[in-house]
C-alpha cells in the first residue's frame, strides 16, 4: 500500500476538521425531529424574575411601552428589559430569526400578521394557550377576529397587540366642493363620486392606490372579496386567477386609467397634502393624517362589492413568546403579554397610537369624544375577516402579489394572463418553500 | 583540520541556523499570528461556512435544514429570476462604471486647468464619495418624488411631466444608476486628476509645437498615458459597483423594484420576503467567484494593453 506523506495527511485532517466545524455551527441536517419542548406542567413552574421584550415600538409607542412596563414591574415584581428590535416588523422578524440558537433570543417579541408564520415554521414560537391559562389570562375578552389571526392547527401563537384594519379616508372639503353628500358604500359608488371629484377638479387625483412598497395586496383583499374573489383558499391558489378576482382587479386597472392613480410613496402623504381626495389606508395612519391635514378628514367603512358588504382584512402586530426561553421565563412572559393587552391597557395604548383596542370591553368613550373618526374604525371590526394564506403565510406571497398589482395598475396589461402567472408563481413558491413542511 | 572538528563546526552552524529560524518563526507568530487568527475567524471561516450553507435548503432562523447539493446553484442559473438578476447587474454595472469614469474624466480635465476656486471645486466634487449611502439615497428620494420632488418642479417648469421613477422598473434602474454615479464620480475625478498631473508637461508642449490641437493632444498623448489610471479605475469601479451599491438600492427601492443586482438579491432572498438562507448563500458564492474571475481576467489580459511609460 502506498504510504501517505505527512502533507497529505495534514491536509486531509485539516479538511475534516473544517467540515466538522462548519457543519457543527450550522443547522441540523440529520433529518431527525427536533425536541418540541412540550408537555410542561405549568402548575410546577414559578415565573422568572426577569424577562426580555423586543419591540419596534409600533406607532411610535416607546413611551407607552415604557409606562406599561413600569406598571407591570410594580404589580408583578418581574423585571422587563425593553430592547429596540429595529424600525419595522420585518427588521424585528429578521433579528428574531437570526438570534435563534445564539442565546440572545428575547422572551417576548412583537411580530406582524405577515411575519409570525415563518417563525412558527422554524419552531421558534410557543403555543400560548396553556401558558396563558397558567398565567390566568382571560383570552375570551379578546376581539375574536383579532385573536383568531394567530391560530394554526388549533393552537394560538400570540395575542393581538398593535392591531389595525384599513379604512376609507376622504377629504370632506373636496366632497363639499364637488357636491357629494355622503361617502360611498360600494366600489361602484367610489367610481361615481370620483368622477364628480374629477369634474370639480378638487385634486390631481380622486383616488390613490398604494405602490408595491406600501402593501397593496393587504387592503385590496377588500376589493377582491367584494367581487367574490380571493388570493387563495387555504393552500389552493386557483382563486387568485378566478373570474371574480380578475373582474375586481380589472375594475382597479380601469380606474387608474380614469379617476385614480398609483402613489409613488405613502398614499397617506398624498392624502394629507391634498394631492388626492380619497385613499384606503391603515387605521394606524389616522393620527398622522389628522395631524398633517389642514382640511376636514372623513372616514368610512370600506366599500362593498357585488358579492360582499365591505369585508375588512385585519393587520398589525401581536405579542409572541419565544420557544427558546425556559418555562419560568415563558410563564413570566405570558403574564406580561396578558398585562400589556388587558382591557385597561389596550385602551390606553389605542388612545395613544391609533391602533385598535384588542379587548371587546375596552372603554374607548374618551377617545371617541376627541376623535370621532376612530369610532368608525372600531365599529368596522364587525366586518373583519382573516387574511388569505397566500398573503400572510406564504413566504414571498405578499411581494409576488404586490409586484403583480403594481404592474397591472401602471401598465395596460391583460389582467387574466397576469393573474394566471401569479397563480403559477404562488404555486411554485408553495411547492419550493412550504409544501414539504406542512405535509 | 580533522574531520571530527569539521563535523562539530557543521553541527554548530546547523544549531545556530535552527535557532535563527526558530527565533524568526516566533517573531513571525508574535506579530502576524493575531492578524492571521482574525483573518481566519472573520474572513475564511465565514467564507467556507457560507459555501457549506449554500448546499442546504434552509429557511432563515430554522434550526434544521436539508442537504440538497448544488440545487441552489442550479435554481439560480436556470430560473427566470436568476437570469433577470444577471441582466440587471450587467446594466447597473455598465451604467455605473461608464457614467462614473466618463464624467469623472471630464471633471478632472476641467479641474486640471488653471481656474479660480479649484480647491473648493475639488472638495465639492469629492465630498459625495465620503457621504453615507443611506443619507445620499434619502436626499435623492426627495428629489425624485414625482409629486413633491425638486426634479418634478424643474421638469414641470419646462412643461415636462416627471417620469414614474418608482413605479416603472426601467426608470427605477436608471434612477439608482444616476444616484450611484453622482456619489462615485468624485472618486474617479480625483484619481484621474492625479493621473493627469503625473503626465510630463514636455510631452504636451512637444505635441503643441507639432501643431496638434486639443483633441489630438488628448487622444494621442494624454489618453495613452492615462491608461494605468483607466485600468485601475476600471477594476475598482467594477468591483465597487457590484458590491458597494447596496445602501442606495435598499434605501431607494426597498423591495427591489427592477433593481435586483446580485448583491441586493443576496439580501432580498435571505432577509427579504423569501427567507431562503441557503439559496442566498449560493448567490453570495456566485458573486465571490464572479468578482474573482473578473479581477483575474483584467489582470491577465487588460493590463497587457496598459501603457506605463
Amino acid at each position: 500500500m502506498k504510504k501517505l506523506n505527512s502533507r497529505t495527511t495534514t491536509g486531509v485532517a485539516a479538511l475534516s476538521i473544517a467540515v466538522l466545524a462548519l457543519s457543527a455551527c450550522g443547522p441540523d441536517t440529520s433529518g431527525e425531529e427536533q425536541e418540541a419542548g412540550e408537555g410542561v406542567d405549568w402548575t410546577e413552574v414559578e415565573p422568572a424574575e426577569e424577562i426580555v421584550f423586543w419591540s419596534n415600538h409600533p406607532g411610535g409607542s416607546v413611551d407607552q411601552e415604557e409606562e406599561l412596563i413600569a406598571a407591570f414591574e410594580e404589580e408583578s415584581g418581574i423585571s422587563v428589559t425593553l430592547e429596540n428590535s429595529g424600525a419595522t416588523y420585518e427588521e424585528t422578524s429578521q433579528g428574531f430569526q437570526t438570534s435563534q440558537g445564539t442565546g440572545a433570543t428575547p422572551d417576548v417579541v412583537v411580530l406582524s400578521d405577515a411575519t409570525w408564520f415563518p417563525n412558527y415554521l422554524n419552531d421558534s414560537l410557543l403555543a400560548v394557550d396553556e401558558v396563558l391559562e397558567a398565567a390566568e389570562v382571560d383570552t375570551d375578552g379578546y376581539v375574536e377576529a383579532l385573536y383568531e389571526d394567530y391560530v394554526y392547527e388549533d393552537a394560538h401563537y400570540g395575542v393581538p397587540y398593535a392591531r389595525s384594519t384599513p379604512i376609507f379616508y376622504y377629504n370632506a372639503d373636496h366632497y363639499e366642493e364637488a357636491g357629494i353628500d355622503a361617502p360611498p358604500e360600494t366600489w361602484e359608488e367610489v367610481g361615481e363620486v370620483s368622477q364628480q371629484l374629477m369634474e370639480a377638479e378638487t385634486a390631481s387625483s380622486a383616488f390613490s392606490f398604494p405602490p408595491q412598497e406600501e402593501y397593496p395586496a393587504w387592503w385590496m383583499q377588500n376589493l377582491i372579496w367584494g367581487y367574490g374573489g380571493s388570493w387563495s383558499d387555504e393552500w389552493d391558489f386557483s382563486p387568485v386567477a378566478s373570474e371574480q378576482t380578475v373582474e375586481a382587479i380589472e375594475f382597479a386597472q380601469d380606474a387608474t386609467g380614469d379617476w385614480a392613480s398609483v402613489s409613488s410613496g405613502d398614499p397617506a402623504d398624498d392624502f394629507g397634502s391634498g394631492a388626492t381626495s380619497q385613499i384606503v389606508q391603515s387605521t394606524g395612519s389616522l393620527g398622522g393624517i389628522l395631524d398633517t391635514a389642514d382640511f376636514e378628514v372623513g372616514v368610512a367603512f370600506l366599500p362593498g362589492g357585488p358579492e360582499a358588504e365591505g369585508e375588512t382584512p385585519t393587520g398589525g402586530a401581536g405579542l409572541m413568546i419565544s420557544a427558546d426561553s425556559e418555562p419560568e421565563e415563558q410563564l413570566a412572559a405570558a403574564m406580561f403579554i396578558g398585562f400589556m393587552t388587558n382591557t385597561e391597557n389596550t385602551a390606553m395604548f389605542s388612545e395613544a397610537t391609533g391602533y385598535m383596542p384588542v379587548q371587546q370591553d375596552a372603554d374607548m368613550s374618551a377617545v371617541y369624544e376627541e376623535t370621532p373618526q376612530f369610532q368608525v374604525a372600531v365599529e368596522q371590526l364587525e366586518r373583519a375577516r382573516s387574511q388569505d394564506n397566500a398573503r400572510v403565510f406564504l413566504p414571498g406571497g405578499d411581494l409576488e402579489l404586490s409586484q403583480a398589482l403594481q404592474g397591472i395598475l401602471t401598465n395596460d396589461v391583460d389582467v387574466a394572463e397576469e393573474m394566471e402567472s401569479v397563480q403559477s408563481s404562488l404555486e411554485e413558491l408553495y411547492e419550493r418553500d412550504l409544501a414539504s413542511e406542512l405535509e | 583540520m580533522s574531520s571530527a572538528v569539521q563535523t562539530e563546526q557543521e553541527r554548530t552552524r546547523v544549531r545556530a541556523h535552527r535557532r535563527r529560524q526558530s527565533k524568526n518563526w516566533s517573531l513571525f507568530l508574535l506579530f502576524a499570528g493575531p492578524n492571521i487568527l482574525l483573518i481566519l475567524a472573520f474572513i475564511y471561516y465565514p467564507l467556507f461556512s457560507n459555501m457549506y450553507y449554500s448546499t442546504l435548503d434552509w429557511r432563515l432562523g430554522s434550526s434544521s435544514a436539508t442537504q440538497i447539493g448544488l440545487e441552489n446553484y442550479a435554481a439560480f442559473f436556470t430560473s427566470d429570476s436568476g437570469l433577470e438578476v444577471w441582466r440587471v447587474t450587467a446594466i447597473f454595472t455598465a451604467g455605473a462604471v461608464l457614467g462614473s469614469m466618463i464624467l469623472g474624466l471630464l471633471i478632472a480635465l476641467v479641474l486640471n486647468k488653471k481656474i479660480p476656486g479649484k480647491t473648493a471645486a475639488r472638495t465639492a466634487v469629492f465630498s459625495p464619495y465620503v457621504l453615507s449611502g443611506v443619507g445620499v439615497a434619502m436626499v435623492w428620494n426627495f428629489i425624485f418624488d414625482p409629486t413633491r420632488g425638486g426634479l418634478s418642479h424643474i421638469l414641470g417648469f419646462f412643461g415636462v411631466s416627471s417620469p414614474e421613477w418608482y413605479l416603472n422598473e426601467d426608470w427605477s434602474l436608471f434612477m439608482v444608476i444616476i444616484v450611484y454615479v453622482w456619489k462615485n464620480l468624485g472618486y474617479c475625478a480625483v484619481v484621474f486628476l492625479a493621473g493627469l498631473q503625473s503626465i510630463p508637461k514636455d510631452l504636451i508642449e512637444a505635441a503643441t509645437i507639432d501643431r496638434a490641437g486639443p483633441i489630438r493632444r488628448f487622444v494621442s498623448v494624454t489618453l495613452p498615458l492615462l491608461t494605468p489610471t483607466v485600468f485601475f479605475l476600471l477594476v475598482t469601479n467594477i468591483l465597487f459597483s457590484m458590491t458597494n451599491a447596496f445602501d442606495i438600492l435598499r434605501t431607494m427601492t426597498p423591495t427591489g423594484h427592477g433593481t435586483n443586482t446580485i448583491i441586493f438579491e443576496i439580501y432580498l432572498q435571505s432577509f427579504g420576503a423569501y427567507q431562503r438562507a441557503g439559496y442566498s448563500a449560493a448567490i453570495a458564492v456566485v458573486l465571490f467567484f464572479t468578482l474573482f474571475f473578473i479581477t483575474a481576467v483584467q489582470l491577465r489580459f487588460v493590463e497587457r494593453k496598459v501603457h506605463y511609460s
